[in-house]
């Protein structure tokens, strides 16, 4: 019996990740326990609910696994800093007092805070990390690995050979030339947060046409053979702890965006602003085919892993199957920063401890990887609440949920353990009738409260999923994690489809997520049509709800006709007494 | 109204900041949605962890309260932001889209405040602070009498503060009641004496802060800057795709933290 704990954080997205005997029993985001969106501290909450959840104490441990090198990245920070000089002065006093006080210390925190013996805390690195938790997440024997983010330690995208003799890193590119930051500085121009905004510039695409790729091709600078190399001349990541672009850019592409101004496509500035995104989401995808290039023409494999918060954009996930020279893609659901933390537990268990890997793996089932509540102790929480509610018997509760769906209403859907990575796959999620046009208003108004251009995402049964979306052939994995974007066949799903013609789709398999499956076919047998819009349970810039307590609040605040915590259901009657 | 001595000092910078300076009015506003929000998370987390059940709909009504403060914070930040500059441009507009306020400002920790007090004081740390709130916002709403929708909106949050007040009040007199008297005190005294600590603190910690900006700032002209100059030469590493380097086994490098 061995128990191995990685841990990410320090940055954003921390999180914590247990495995008994090399499998994933317990993994879960701090941002789910602290309720800080994208919370940036020692994943502390969620490693001791790790433990809680397997039984154990810190002394049972293996060992644990921090998911990267803090020493060489801290020496990366200073060294530019010492070559940004004299205008990184006012990043070099922040992150040096960060460091000197908090960072450098992460080894002696976690002795304290989980009470480990500091003999036992191991360091991967940070790429490593993100290519451990692809490749060994995935069902693949061998395989290719890219790993493309922001920043780790200095690697900004690193190429590897994974197979039975472990991770053999091949080659990388170094900071500051990075796809990933170059994003989130259009990100920041384009007036959404760094690290949290990126999948709106990806929404925004869908209403542009990439008229000015060769602008964005002047930043990040693709070569023939899959480099790239960035013009610092328009960002200022490397000596700025404040911005992220610099007025060069915005010379050369016309004023930014600021934060929380109205998006319209239809005038001639959001029209630009639409325009800008797809460009660098086009000049993005062609980097990515360039590197799956290069990768291809050295290791002649057939299945390529991603990781990286690039990893995430499910759009370039397509035109890599499509363009690039790979067969299968697979992405690990947390493809972020997040996901460091099951890379290196991994990596432990299997490069450090030596455990071989199985002669056919099997891929990460589930995305159900966080805390579950009983139906008793819901049951008492509602009591004890005084919120009126309906006990179902459990066996009838996707029928109730399918009859409600049909009728048009808008169910909050809290069942089992909560989900591994930011997108809700059928554990905390709202849902709705996808066949209704006016659902993707209604929900962006009046119950998530969020920008009006954001599109919902489609949960289709396994087995149906080609009478509705071209799927790319060799997507299959990717999406069941909804980490792929594919064209819409129908129009029967307007809610589900996105002013492009696509749709993030999720395919449900049975064993995935057996409740929400049936709860598929139940609609499916009422409606002609297993499909379901599915986004996220929580309200704009708030995690997803984790807890019973939780799921109450969110749902009180919101216009969603009724929630499904566990087998209750509970209607928007508010609190009595 | 009628104002204390003590209070003096507090009355002045909020007739500075209602009255002269709008834009730092709709900054305070999105700060306020932020802590109101924190205290809404406080709020919950009592929720899950009292072993009280009579006053679990207590906080969780009182949880529901706050978050919708912290929501009319944001939509009156947003609206004030938005008069002022179309454009979006502001620095009310920063804070609310700050999504790392809570964490930046140390308002959100990994412990919950409820696990930090225990029950009574936790009680007794609500009723002290909704006090003060309430006084905060009722002084605002009446600074605000020409801005009548804003002032409303701040009368309505003091309405549903001065129910804080009164269930918190309340528990701490069934405590006393039930002969506690002298906890109750404690905890009252606790709680107030931790508010001027964790002041004291702040201030200590910006002190600190600032001398260590100071000295940073210093080691950055004298040995960074001529560093500098020598580093210039290697500034740029060469880009491109470079072969990765040679590794030792991995149980060695697992050990290091470089
Ligand atoms: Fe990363
Ligand atoms: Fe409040
Ligand atoms: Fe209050």
């Amino acid at each position: 019996m061995s128990y191995v704990l990685g841990l990410s954080g320090l940055y954003h997205d921390s999180a914590a990740v247990l495995l008994h005997d090399g499998k994933v029993v317990a993994a879960a985001g701090e941002e789910r326990f602290s309720r800080v969106k994208h919370d940036a501290g020692l994943p502390v909450l969620a490693a001791r609910w790790c433990l809680q959840h397997a039984g154990i104490a810190a002394g049972d441990l293996t060992c644990v696994v921090w998911y990267e090198k803090p020493l060489r990245k801290f020496e990366r920070i200073l060294v530019t800093q010492v070559a940004q000089f004299p205008r990184s002065a006012r990043a070099f006093r922040r992150s040096t007092f960060n460091w000197l006080t908090d960072k450098l210390w992460v080894k002696s925190s976690i002795v304290t805070e989980l009470g480990v013996p500091p003999e036992k805390v191991l360091f991967s690195d940070h790429h490593q990390s993100h290519a451990a938790s692809a490749f060994y997440a995935s069902p693949f024997s061998e395989a290719a690995v890219l790993t493309v983010d922001g920043v780790g330690e200095w690697a900004t995208t690193s190429l590897y050979r994974a197979g039975p003799g472990g991770l053999e890193p091949l080659a990388e590119i170094l900071f500051p030339d990075s796809i990933g930051l170059v994003y989130s500085a259009f990100t920041a121009y384009l007036g959404f947060q760094v690290n949290d905004g990126e999948y709106k510039v990806m929404g925004m695409a869908a209403y542009g046409q990439p008229r000015y790729e060769a602008e964005v091709r002047r930043v990040l600078r693709l070569q023939a053979d899959g480099a790239y190399d960035v013009d610092l001349d328009y960002v200022s990541y490397h000596w700025s702890a404040e911005d992220s672009f610099t007025p060069a850019l915005a010379r050369l592409l016309g004023p930014p965006r600021f934060p929380g101004a109205p998006f319209d496509p239809t005038t001639p500035e959001g029209q630009r602003y639409a325009d800008i995104a797809a460009s660098v989401q086009k000049v993005t995808e062609d980097a990515l085919v360039g590197l799956a290039g290069w990768l291809h023409a050295r290791t002649g494999l057939e299945n390529l892993c991603l990781a990286g918060g690039v990893a995430l954009n499910s759009v370039a996930n397509r035109q890599l199957l499509l363009r690039g020279p790979f067969a299968r893609l697979y992405v690990q659901p947390a493809a972020g920063d997040a996901g460091g933390a099951m890379g290196a537990a991994l990596w432990a268990w299997h490069e450090v401890l030596g455990n071989p890997r199985a002669a056919e793996p099997v891929a990460l089932s589930t995305p159900g990887l966080g805390q579950a509540w009983s139906d008793d102790a819901i049951g008492a929480l509602l009591a004890d609440l005084r919120v009126k509610h309906e006990a179902i018997d459990p066996e009838q509760v996707p029928e109730r949920a399918a009859a409600d769906l049909a009728e048009g209403k808008v169910l909050g859907w809290f069942q089992g353990r909560f989900e591994w990575g930011p997108r809700a796959l059928g554990h905390r999620s709202i849902l709705a009738d996808p066949r209704r046009a006016d659902m993707t208003d209604r929900i962006n108004a009046k119950i998530k409260f969020r920008e009006a251009f954001r599109p919902f995402a489609p949960s289709v049964r396994a087995g149906d999923e080609a009478r509705y979306f071209d799927v790319p052939p060799g997507g299959e994995l990717l999406a069941e994690w909804m980490l792929l974007v594919a064209p819409v066949r129908t129009a029967e799903l307007p809610a589900t489809t996105h002013a492009d013609g696509t749709a993030r789709l999720h395919v449900v398999r049975f064993e995935a997520n057996p409740l929400f499956h049936s709860l598929l076919d139940t609609f499916g047998d009422a409606t002609g049509h297993p499909v379901l819009l599915n986004t996220s349970f929580n309200l704009k810039g708030e995690p997803i709800v984790a807890s019973p307590v939780q799921a109450l609040a969110t749902f009180f605040r919101s216009g969603l006709d009724a929630l499904y915590l566990g087998s209750f259901r509970v209607e928007q009657s508010q609190v009595e007494g | 109204m009628s104002v204390r001595a003590a209070d003096l000092p507090l009355h002045a910078v909020s007739w500075l900041v209602w009255k002269i300076l709008p834009g730092r009015a709709a900054t305070k506003m999105a700060e306020f949605s932020h802590t109101e929000a924190g205290s809404g998370l406080d709020m919950l987390a009592a929720t899950e962890e009292t072993p009280r059940p009579e006053l679990r709909a207590r906080y969780f009504r009182h949880a529901l309260d706050e978050l919708r403060h912290a929501r009319l914070f944001r939509e009156r930040a947003g609206a004030l932001a938005s008069a002022r500059s179309p454009q979006g441009r502001s620095r009310a507009q920063a804070v609310l889209e700050d999504g790392g306020y809570l964490a930046s400002q140390g308002i959100r920790g990994s412990e919950s405040l409820f696990r930090q007090l225990g029950e009574l004081e936790f009680l007794a740390f609500v009723w002290v602070h909704e006090k003060r709130g309430a006084e905060q916002f009722d002084l605002y709403a009446s600074l605000l009498r020409d801005d009548a929708s804003t002032a409303a909106m701040f009368a309505e949050i003091a309405r549903d503060e001065r129910f804080h007040i009164a269930y918190s009040r309340a528990e701490l007199d069934r405590y006393t009641k039930a002969g506690a008297t002298h906890d109750v005190r404690w905890a009252v005294l606790r709680v107030r004496g931790r508010r001027a600590w964790q002041g004291w603190l702040r201030l200590t910690r910006d002190l600190g802060n600032a001398m260590a900006g100071l000295w940073l700032g210093l080691l950055y002209l004298l040995v960074i800057g001529p560093f500098s100059l020598v580093a210039r030469a290697t500034e740029r590493p060469v880009g491109g795709i470079l072969a990765a380097p040679p590794r030792a086994p991995a149980a060695e490098r697992a050990r290091g933290m470089a």
